[in-house]
């Protein structure tokens, strides 16, 4: 069974498989376009900005803010580790989080199973608001000035959970827990020894969406990090975007100073420099997830 | 007899009881979880219907919110003080009733056809690709747009002088304005929805398909007969998320893509932008902040309850609950 | 079941331990030399801040502090980018600071929090800080700082900060480029000479000149409307556009305004029709950025233009010294012509403010540390410019030279900090440059209505929805993008729809109030 499988609907025609591809080639280009026009930027030179603004075609080239970037030097890389290891801690703890409790939703025999479904589902719907949840958080739990506050209040996603289950139910038989079951094995031993080797590509599914939403997170650190040490670098960049935008706001109020932070801010360019370099791993990790999902497609008929 | 009967009977409950309690284990952890820090910050959803004031004697969240004067939905009034209510209402549904049934149609295609693309490599680079656009915040798609559409170096509006004499005045036209939105946002969650309905794609039974094969079906009959019916349930699941945010808006889609330019308003005002600028001008009440999302939050999940129990009367599988 | 609802109880215990929370009289007890004898950490919140390293600063400060008020001091170094929303929740929440800066514009503004009961009354008859703590820094303060800083509040009519001796009064001026002016043959005389209505021969000469993509009238919509109006910010109007007009003296500003002591609907008046009028004209012939009419565009757009010089006449707030600096920031000369003398009203005298919040369990040190904050040179050297030596040295006139690569690491906002009067002077600023600045300051005259500000809260429905409305058609219609013929009508009806003569009554009946009790 080592040889290429065709596809398990059988040789699409000719037309329509060149067709699939012009059709989302055509989508995929319009993702990958706004990304080039940011690479674009980040090349710009300052001046070629502020003469034409933002603009497929500079004026003047510059590197200036890839020099800039790495001039940031130890708060880069510090900021480049902190958002990996959250990233992989956060989506680790949250993925053992969320697997457990959607597999006990999933069984159908399950006591509570119809309550605690409730109880996840009612918490994207109604929420305490940032103030409370802040002051429980900073005061309660303690989380501020540390990776705790960065990783936890991200830690569950109702609709992960819900995702997940979903998951379950579609691609593991109930005949098989019973059998699992019937055999002696105990819960825990069934969970991690069968049942999360089958269902591989939900969970590489749900642990990628948790990845990327761990990478993008800037907002926790805004409200919880103080101290540079823990800053991620999304936030670092939004920390710059947000100054930038305030300022330009309120020159007028602000008066002289203003003008004269605004010309020693951070530039566009080098704005655009840290979303290349936000993006750019991604490009490199997505593929680690991508095999798990993926070897769905490429087992074939080969199952059970 | 009817002793080892009951016999079995209690053991097999006793079997039941430890299940259950080892499936308790389980959940507890993302149980304790969300009584921290969801079910425990709820008792501020009071402070929509209280003039929330800080207790200057003995200061602290609980005692602010006790001492605060009850004003019953004082707080919720603004979000119908003005004449364009109806008109934001209509954006934020409309708009979320389209991209809805658009995302849907869209996302699937794109998983069934991603899934019959013979070559994988092409296929990786697609599914990565679709992910990008994830990253880019909407103040980066807003410098985007602006450099297709700003009134003096617009690359479209360029193109429009030199062919046609004139240009739109694109952040005062109203038209087409439902378009690129549209267009924005099916570009940016399309790679998410996707790859869901991929991956429960990859989990369908492959016998399935070979026994429909084998009965001469037609490619496009197997994607009806089969691929269609399991996806159901994410489907069901997916849509029953988003009517519960049906009163929600993606505020940086609405604001910074259009510039938040005001000869527009009646087609990118919605239920959050509106509640952005009142609380802007007001100073930030807590109460009218809370009772903003009080009542978004409230018709969110009427509306979500009704599609759940739609979908459980047409297949009771697929229901959330 | 049941375990779920004893982790509820559980959890129902813990939020009863945020609700106890005590205040401590600390302060009572002082040694010999007026040393207060228990030790007290103060959390004190900066705006505006650009701070990686603090701790060479903080070891001097605490080592200074805790000699002469037994204080040790642990500054939040707020950002111009997360001060508004950090500080919001921090002080919607109680969190332990004790300090806040607060000012007429940031999120935490002092006249809504005052009234919310989020700062300490200083001035509280029961326990009056200021005068017990704060005699000194009361004394030093300009008179138009203290009268601004009294208003309405949680306790009564009072003071709820210190306010911070800066740049004091307000200046609205055109924002000449001299070079580009002079190319053309005017000098800038010829603008001092005339005035908005008369800018059109000059612009349409450098237009001609400059060439299609060059727009010479830089303007904010709603500043150049003050400024050819004569109207200025009622303070407690709507935060993102302006809904209210007072009409001021031009020629002296200590005067009556056209219309007396009267709050108006700003785009009902004649002067507002007159403005958008010719705006519109001047749009219509190239004069100005159509990106201007965007309003996330406008602000960014605005700023690179001025930096770079691509414009004849903007609109810029000033103060003291500000031509020098921004002929040297945008590389040629900048001249600044006013269209009023500089006066002081609310929104200038709550610049910038620093306030005790009311969760503060050592309000009595925090006004002590204040007080020495504002009149202690040595301490407010330190803690605004960084260690001399390390941070910065001095000239031999006495002026400062920062020290590029420590002072990046350590640049709190110096405006925000309180008493600036107290610093040396920067390089180029000369050694009597604080003379200058209290001559011209103490010179600006104080309008009418100083001190007064507009509470909302009784209208605040009727000003959401105006403010929406105000969104479609302000900024459009202020720097000439829609045609005020067909526009200005549309637009005085929503806005009396949405209810805005309630608010103008409201303003109006408030206003009477504050001036029969002045």
């Amino acid at each position: 069974m080592k040889t290429r499988k065709k596809s398990r609907l059988g040789k699409p025609g000719i037309v329509s498989e060149i067709s699939f591809y012009i059709i989302l080639g055509l989508f995929c280009a319009a993702c990958i376009i706004p990304f080039i026009f940011v690479v674009i930027i980040s090349f710009s030179s300052e001046e070629s900005i502020r003469a034409i603004g933002y603009s497929f075609r500079p004026i003047k080239w510059s590197t200036g803010a890839y020099q800039y970037v790495f001039q940031l030097g130890d708060q880069l890389w510090r900021s480049y580790f902190n958002s990996f290891f959250v990233t992989i801690v956060g989506t680790v703890t949250s993925l053992l989080m969320t697997i457990m409790y959607s597999y006990a939703l999933f069984r159908k025999d399950f006591k509570y199973r119809n309550f605690f479904t409730f109880f996840a589902f009612f918490t994207t719907l109604f929420g305490g608001g940032l103030v409370p949840t802040f002051m429980v958080c900073k005061q309660l739990l303690h989380l501020s000035n540390n990776y705790a506050a960065l990783i936890v209040p991200a830690l569950i996603s109702p609709f992960n959970i819900i995702i997940m289950r979903t998951f379950f139910s579609s691609s593991i038989p109930t005949e098989l827990i019973e059998a699992a079951a019937i055999d002696g094995s105990g819960e825990y031993r069934t969970l991690f020894g069968i049942i999360i080797p089958i269902a591989k590509p939900g969970i590489a599914t749900v642990g990628l969406l948790t990845a990327l939403s761990y990478w993008n997170e800037w907002f926790l650190a805004m409200l919880y990090i103080k101290d540079s040490k823990y800053i991620p670098l999304q936030y670092l960049l939004m920390k710059m975007q947000n100054q930038a935008d305030f300022l330009f706001k309120n020159a007028s109020v602000i008066g002289v100073e203003a003008s004269k932070m605004l010309r020693d801010l951070p530039s566009a360019s080098l704005r655009m420099a840290l979303v290349v370099f936000i993006v750019v791993p991604i490009a490199f990790a997505y593929p680690f997830f991508q095999r798990y999902i993926i070897s769905g497609l490429t087992i074939g008929s080969v199952k059970g | 007899m009817a002793n080892s009967k009951t016999q079995k009977k209690s053991s097999s409950a006793r079997r039941q009881l430890k299940k259950n309690l080892i499936l308790l284990t389980m959940v507890l952890p993302t149980a304790i979880w969300l009584i921290l820090l969801r079910y425990l910050p709820m008792f501020g959803i009071t402070i929509a219907f209280k003039d929330y004031k800080i207790y200057t004697k003995a200061p602290g969240l609980i005692n602010n919110i006790i001492h605060s004067k009850w004003v019953k939905f004082d707080n919720f009034k603004f979000l119908f003080a003005t004449t364009d209510s109806l008109k934001m209402i209509r954006n934020t549904v409309g708009y979320n009733l389209l991209w809805i049934f658009l995302g849907l149609v869209i996302s699937v295609s794109f998983a069934i056809i991603l899934n019959e693309i013979t070559n994988k490599f092409v296929a990786k680079t697609y599914q990565t690709l679709m992910f990008f656009p994830y990253f880019i915040s909407w103040v980066v798609v807003s410098y985007f747009v602006m450099a297709l559409l700003d009134p003096t170096n617009g690359l479209i509006v360029k193109w429009q002088i030199r062919n046609f004499g004139e240009a739109t005045n694109w952040y005062h036209t109203s038209q087409p304005w439902p378009v690129i939105l549209t267009l924005a946002n099916l570009w940016k969650n399309t790679g998410y929805s996707c790859i869901l309905y991929l991956t429960a794609i990859t989990g369908i039974d492959k016998t399935l398909y070979e026994a429909a094969s084998i009965d001469g079906a037609t490619k496009w009959q197997q994607v009806k007969y089969v691929t269609l019916p399991n996806l159901r349930t994410m489907i069901a699941i997916l849509l029953i998320m988003n009517i519960s945010k049906i009163f929600n808006s993606d505020f940086g889609l609405f604001w910074n893509v259009p510039l938040a330019s005001g000869s527009i308003l009646d087609v990118t005002q919605t239920i959050d932008t509106y509640v952005y600028r009142s609380l802007a001008a007001t100073g930030g009440n807590l109460g009218m902040t809370t009772a903003a999302g009080v009542f978004q939050n409230v018709v969110g999940f009427v509306c979500m309850l009704l599609a759940n129990s739609v979908v459980k009367r047409i297949d009771a599988e697929s229901s959330l609950f | 079941m049941k375990k779920i609802v004893a982790l509820l109880l559980v959890a129902c215990m813990i939020i009863g331990s945020f609700t106890a929370c005590g205040k401590n009289n600390g302060g009572n007890g002082t040694d010999a030399n007026g040393r207060p004898k228990d030790h007290v950490t103060l959390k004190m919140y900066f705006h505006g801040s650009n701070v990686s390293d603090d701790k060479k600063v903080l070891e001097e400060v605490n080592k200074y502090l805790d000699e002469k008020l037994n204080v040790t001091l642990e500054p939040i170094w707020g950002t111009w980018g997360d001060f508004d929303t950090n500080a919001v929740l921090a002080i919607n929440g109680n969190d332990d600071v004790d300090i806040y800066f607060t000012c007429s514009w940031s999120a935490d503004e002092y006249n809504l929090f005052a009234k919310r009961g989020a700062w300490v009354r200083l001035d509280n008859p029961e326990n009056n800080l200021l005068e017990k703590y704060g005699k000194e820094v009361w004394n030093l303060l300009p008179d138009v700082l203290t009268t601004g800083a009294k208003i309405e509040g949680s306790d009564g009519f009072g003071v709820y900060a210190v306010p911070g001796y800066k740049d004091i009064a307000c200046q609205l001026c055109w924002d000449i480029n001299v070079p580009l002016l002079e190319k053309y043959g005017y000098t800038v005389d010829d603008i001092k000479k005339t005035d908005y209505y008369g800018f059109g021969e000059i612009l349409a000469k450098v237009k001609a000149g400059e060439g299609e993509n060059f727009y010479p009238l830089l303007i904010e919509g709603a500043v150049a409307e003050r400024m050819v109006d004569n109207s200025i910010i009622v303070a407690g109007d709507s935060g993102s556009t302006n809904l209210l007009s007072y009409y001021i003296n031009p020629t002296k500003t200590s005067d009556k305004g056209a219309y007396g002591d009267v709050i108006l609907n700003k785009f009902a008046t004649d002067e507002y029709k007159k403005f958008v009028t010719k705006t519109r004209e001047y749009f219509l012939k190239g004069y100005i950025d159509p990106g201007l009419a965007n309003a996330e565009q406008a602000n960014n757009l605005r700023s690179e233009k001025q930096l770079t010089g691509q414009y004849l006449i903007g609109t810029q707030s000033y103060s003291l010294g500000y031509e020098t600096q921004a002929s040297a920031e945008r590389g040629f000369q900048v001249a600044f012509v006013g269209t009023t003398p500089a006066y002081v009203d609310t929104t200038s005298s709550q610049g910038a403010m620093m306030a005790i919040s009311t969760a503060s369990k050592n309000p009595e040190r925090a006004m002590m540390f204040l007080n020495l904050l504002n009149t202690d040179p040595y301490l407010f050297t330190l803690l605004d410019y960084g260690v001399e030596g390390v941070h910065y040295t001095k000239n031999d006139i006495g002026e400062v030279e920062f020290i590029e690569n420590e002072r990046a690491k350590y640049s709190p906002w110096t405006n925000g900090m309180g008493n600036v009067t107290l610093l040396p002077p920067q390089k180029g600023q000369g050694a009597d440059f604080w003379t200058k600045f209290k001559a011209y300051y103490g010179a600006a005259d104080r309008i009418p209505i100083l001190g007064f500000t507009f509470n909302s809260d009784p209208v605040s429905n009727e000003l959401a929805a105006v403010a929406n409305a105000a969104a479609e058609y302000a900024l459009t219609l202020s720097v000439g993008a829609v045609d005020p013929e067909q526009v200005l009508p549309a637009f005085l009806k929503k806005l009396n729809d949405n209810g805005m003569q309630k608010i103008i009554d409201e303003a109006n009946a408030q206003l009477q109030n504050f001036l029969k009790n002045k």
